[in-house]
């Protein structure tokens, strides 16, 4: 079980380093982030492939199981993408509310001015 | 050319009192309507407003620069930030106007606490208020006696100057940040509210946290 497990995460991680290395060459990805999804599939590989490796990372950061380790690893990953997230959905709709005032201010139709008051 | 921004989304109920009052005190009177699915526009234009009409709803600060834009295209002298609810009363505008170019400020801010003839419901006047002071002293405001209110009057220079990038809520928190960041010189004077509904609650209130919060890292 263990081992078919082993090899569907290969297969797995085999199709997203092809896909990060295409992106990279279309050059959606530049070349930190090349590195970074390329480094993080590797270690993710190693993680599986020999289970005690996180073992010894694990000892050294005083984190008592390898598993306890790659579990703490992950949350602060999906806290950290949810952060990078928010943001980048904010840029977005603050792009999209440039785009609705470009357009707004163009089909504007003046109502008659009133006279010029001084108070 | 004294203008009144008013940003209104599903405002049908009242509109078209606000704008009648307004015009009584100022120049034109422009309607940003941010994405109504009721007749707002229609009933803004019918009683003599300029409507400038977002096909998306975007938010208060959003609706509020979009005003700021065609009032620097239109050379406005004078712009003042008025709610589309019926909570202000447009009768306080002239004497605002006056103390504004008598004390040669940049912004008019008014204030709910200023005057005493206030009736404001209970936790907002004692628990989302302060909390919307300290708010405001932790981003690097100006200190208001009272914070995120509506009415403003900004002069020329302040409309070159403040350029809201906040689209919901937190544009109230941004505005007397930037008029600290740019020292801007401001007044506040006592204005009239009446409620008819709560406004901000605390859920609001933590949104505009989590907005100055993320705009941090644009």
């Amino acid at each position: 079980m263990l081992i078919l497990f082993k090899f569907l995460f290969f297969i797995i991680v085999l199709t997203a380093v092809m896909s990060v290395i295409r992106r990279g060459r279309e050059g959606v990805l530049g070349k930190s982030g090349l590195l970074f999804w390329l480094l993080f599939w590797f270690a993710a590989l190693i993680a599986v492939l020999y289970p005690g490796s996180t073992q010894f990372l694990a000892a050294y950061l005083g984190i008592g199981r390898g598993a306890d380790l790659v579990f703490y690893s992950a949350i602060i990953a999906l806290f950290y993408l949810m952060f990078r997230l928010h943001i980048k959905i904010e840029g977005i709709q603050r792009d999209v509310t440039k785009i609705v005032r470009q357009e707004a201010l163009k089909t504007t139709i003046p109502a008659p001015s009133s006279s010029k008051k001084t108070v | 050319m004294i203008m009144a921004l008013v940003p209104a989304f599903n405002e049908s109920r009242t509109i078209a009192s606000v704008v009648k009052d307004l015009l009584l005190y100022v120049d034109d009177v422009v309607v940003i309507d941010d994405g109504s699915v009721d007749n707002t526009a229609d009933l803004a234009r019918g009683a003599g407003a300029i409507v400038i009409r977002h096909s998306l709803n975007r938010g208060q600060g959003a609706a509020l620069e979009t005003g700021h834009d065609y009032a620097r295209r239109s050379n406005a002298d004078w712009v003042i930030h008025f709610d589309a609810d019926g909570q202000f009363m447009a009768s306080d505008i002239p004497a605002a106007l006056a103390m504004i170019k008598t004390s040669k400020k940049d912004v008019l801010l008014g204030s709910r606490f200023l005057g005493n003839h206030q009736i404001i419901p209970w936790f907002k006047q004692w628990f989302l208020l302060p909390m919307g002071r300290l708010v405001d002293r932790l981003s690097g405001t100006v200190r208001l006696s009272d914070s995120h209110n509506g009415f403003r009057i900004l002069g020329r220079r302040a409309l070159d100057t403040i350029f809201i990038t906040q689209d919901r809520m937190a544009h109230a928190t941004e505005i007397p940040g930037l008029i600290a960041k740019y020292h801007l010189t401001w007044v506040e004077y006592p204005i009239t509210v009446q409620y008819h509904n709560f406004g901000q609650g605390t859920v609001g209130g933590l949104k505009i946290v989590r907005d100055l919060l993320i705009s941090k890292f644009l």
